[in-house]
């Protein structure tokens, strides 16, 4: 997933005649590496421009990807891949800046809030300065701006502003022709995270509405209620994008659905792994069989096949853990699974499964 | 083997989980360093040899290249390749590290390699019968082996096998001899020999094929070099892996004394089944840190180059336990081995005899 595909067929297939690996690009990685590591080929290395401090735990790191790197569109996320105390890690971030920035400056930006005990956030900012280089995957996402413009309304909370900056940019470049809403939910008006570029935005284009609300500044916590949606003109044919804490995720769809607001119109995106699906808890677990490695192991209740092959000392390869980037996808040989995200159950044949979202019901073998 | 009750056996299970568990804590940034080190020394001999081979008319470049070629063979079997799809370096979560996905520079098959050596010999060691790594099939090595007359030419077979080893270790499992006694037919081969077949023309249209191609007309001498690094590694390699197991005084077992082990006994076998030679640092980084081969096959997934620090804490553990540990130089190790090989090829009686005679020079 990382991994840029190689445009010609013949030569990926001469590289692998010869260097034995299933992505002979990255062969002289190591070497490449040292010499200078914008070179690495297996990822595309994006070299740290500039370390913006947004709010107390919050900070957004200008990225200059190499130029093989094949954009984005506003709303989208990507993968980045770092190395910590030797291990890499791979996690997931929206873009926060206008694909417009790439493709005038070659430049990106991820907004990274401190997530307490996060290993991967706490070293970014802790650790990243400068200079330094990291790994980025394409962007991928289906969280897109409405084509052809039609009205909008964003509902954000916390860090879940960061792909809908993105959007606003993009909008405000283009002179979205139609009316643009935010309610951005923050707990106290400290955490406002691009709050300049929001009101610079808001005053120079009439069509964008902005509306901060500070949850945890009152008494009483003030969330989203029926009236922030009641003074929106002509909700209802409105494109909604929900980013943001569950709680307000949810509360949020139940307030539009009252209102007429239908499924199809109401896109949203997730940061921390969403809501398992309610999976039935009798018909979960089962004999598992890690074919590559001759491990047979028992499993019951709802633990994935990754958590599952780890606790039976296996180290399958492993990305997100949870079922964005792919990177522990590999073959289910027979059995059935379930998809802990949406609750589908698989065939019971051969076919590709992603370990860390796939629950076993019953006997599965899988190649790992 | 040295006899240890339950109880003892227990206690050297935990002495040595111990000494596991102190590594797999400290693991990191230091072993990832490492093994890029490598594998960049790797890249760049593999490189270099490939670079200068074409100007092999000149005879010290073609000893040089090829020299260099052989050494990233040997680097790359070794130390890389065998150690990654171990699962020494799993824990990176690098794909390019990874035991599942890793692909060697040798004929033999990644996936094969994994049943037969990672699964078959690791978890059978020196139990003659179950582990084909004793002897490979090929030779007799020990008294449980019945003579017979073409065992007399066994040394004829050794020199054969390690001259061609990675062909050898290629097709390990098609297990000739259980075909030659129709206990298994072709036909369950298949799948297997398609993956050889896949593997072996792969490695043989690279150097073979493609790069004396690819130097046309000095093609005979890239060929000759290509050929003479795939030599030097098929003998460095076949040489390391029979000090390993293959010395006088490493042992051997039944099937009957392995039924049912425990994880204490397991441990008691590879100690006393497997075999170390000393010397500089880089004969352990050569073969492998297979020349800890007594650690190796205590914590076959340990990254190879802590192999060194931990042999101290196995010596004490083995010292208390009074379980040999059985190590020496690398002369005096293959000398025992090449005796074996020579002792066992003569029918009991010659031997036995021959061997009372010279009891009292014998080593």
């Amino acid at each position: 997933m990382l991994a840029r595909v190689t445009q010609s067929k013949t030569i990926h297939w001469l590289g692998r005649q010869l260097s034995n690996q299933d992505n002979p690009e990255s062969w002289l990685d190591p070497v490449l590496a040292k010499i200078n590591p914008m070179w690495v080929q297996a990822y595309t290395p994006a070299r740290v421009e500039q370390v913006i401090q947004e709010t107390a735990d919050t900070r957004t790191f200008v990225l200059r990807p190499a130029r093989r790197w094949t954009g984005f569109r506003a709303g989208q996320h990507v993968n980045i891949c770092t190395e910590i105390d030797g291990v890499r890690r791979n996690r997931t971030f929206s873009l926060s800046s206008s694909p417009l920035l790439w493709e005038t400056q070659g430049l990106v930006t991820l907004t990274i809030k401190r997530l307490p005990g996060g290993l991967v956030t706490n070293w970014l900012h802790d650790r990243v300065v400068p200079g330094q280089v990291i790994g980025l995957g394409e962007a991928f996402g289906e969280f897109l701006i409405p084509e052809p413009a039609q009205p909008v309304l964003f509902i954000a909370g916390g860090s879940g502003i960061t792909p809908v900056v993105s959007q606003l940019e993009t909008m405000a470049a283009q002179d979205y022709p139609a009316p643009v809403t935010l309610l951005y939910f923050v707990r106290t008006h400290r955490d406002v995270i691009a709050g300049e570029k929001l009101r610079a935005l808001a005053s120079r284009h009439s069509t964008l509405t902005v509306q901060v609300i500070a949850t945890n500044e009152s008494e009483e916590p003030r969330f989203l209620r029926g009236e922030d949606l009641d003074g929106i003109a002509n909700l209802k044919s409105r494109e909604v994008y929900l980013c943001g804490p569950k709680g307000l995720m949810d509360l949020a769809g139940d307030l539009l659905h009252q209102r007429g607001v239908t499924d199809d119109r109401i896109h949203s995106t997730f940061f921390a792994p969403p809501a398992p699906a309610q999976l039935e808890g009798t018909e979960l677990g089962g004999q598992v069989t890690f074919a590559n490695s001759d491990v047979q192991v028992g499993s019951k209740g709802d633990a994935n096949l990754l958590e599952i092959a780890e606790a039976a000392g296996l180290t399958p390869q492993y990305g997100c853990r949870m079922g964005i980037c792919h990177q522990c996808s590999c073959r289910k040989t027979s059995g059935t699974v379930i998809n802990r995200l949406t609750g589908q159950v698989s065939g019971a044949g051969e076919e590709n499964v992603q370990l860390c979202i796939s629950v076993p019901r019953g006997p599965v073998s899988v190649d790992v | 083997m040295k006899k240890l009750n339950e109880t003892q056996l227990q206690e050297l299970e935990q002495d040595l989980n111990a000494i596991r568990d102190e590594v797999l804590a400290d693991l990191g940034e230091r072993d990832a360093r490492y093994i890029r080190r490598i594998i960049r020394l790797h890249r760049t001999l593999e490189i270099g040899g490939r670079v200068m081979m074409p100007f092999g008319f000149i005879p010290p470049v073609f000893l040089a290249a090829t020299a260099s070629l052989g050494v990233a063979k040997i680097l790359e079997n070794m130390e890389i390749g065998h150690n990654v799809m171990h699962g020494q370096y799993d824990w990176m979560n690098d794909p390019n590290l990874h035991s599942q996905t890793y692909e060697w520079d040798t004929v033999c098959t990644a996936d094969s390699w994994r049943r037969t050596h990672n699964y078959e010999h690791h978890t059978y060691t020196n139990v003659i019968g179950k582990d084909r790594d004793y002897g490979y099939a090929v030779l007799r090595l020990s008294d449980e082996d019945e003579w017979k007359p073409w065992h007399s030419l066994q040394f004829i077979n050794y020199i054969l096998l390690s001259v061609l080893f990675q062909w050898g270790v290629g097709l390990h499992e098609l297990e000739s001899e259980k075909l030659r006694r129709r206990e298994i037919r072709w036909r369950d081969k298949l799948p297997f020999l398609k993956d050889f077949a896949r593997k072996g023309g792969r490695q043989a249209f690279k150097d073979y094929v493609f790069f004396p191609l690819l130097t046309l007309p000095v093609a005979p001498i890239v060929l000759a070099g290509n050929i003479g690094a795939n030599l030097i590694r098929n003998l460095w390699s076949s040489t390391v892996i029979f000090c390993g197991h293959f010395t006088q005084d490493a042992e051997t077992f039944s099937e009957a004394e392995c039924e049912g082990e425990s994880k204490g006994h397991w441990y008691l076998r590879q100690l006393t089944g497997s075999s170390n030679f000393t010397g500089g640092r880089w004969l352990h980084i050569l073969s492998g840190h297979l020349s800890y081969q007594v650690e190796h096959h205590v914590f076959p997934d340990l990254p190879a180059h802590r192999y060194p620090e931990i042999s101290e804490k196995v010596q004490a553990v083995c010292l208390k336990h009074g379980i040999p540990y059985n190590t020496g130089s690398f002369a005096r190790q293959y000398g025992t081995v090449l005796n074996q090989i020579f002792r066992y090829s003569l029918p009991d009686r010659v031997r036995t005899r021959l061997e009372g005679r010279s009891a009292p020079q014998a080593i």
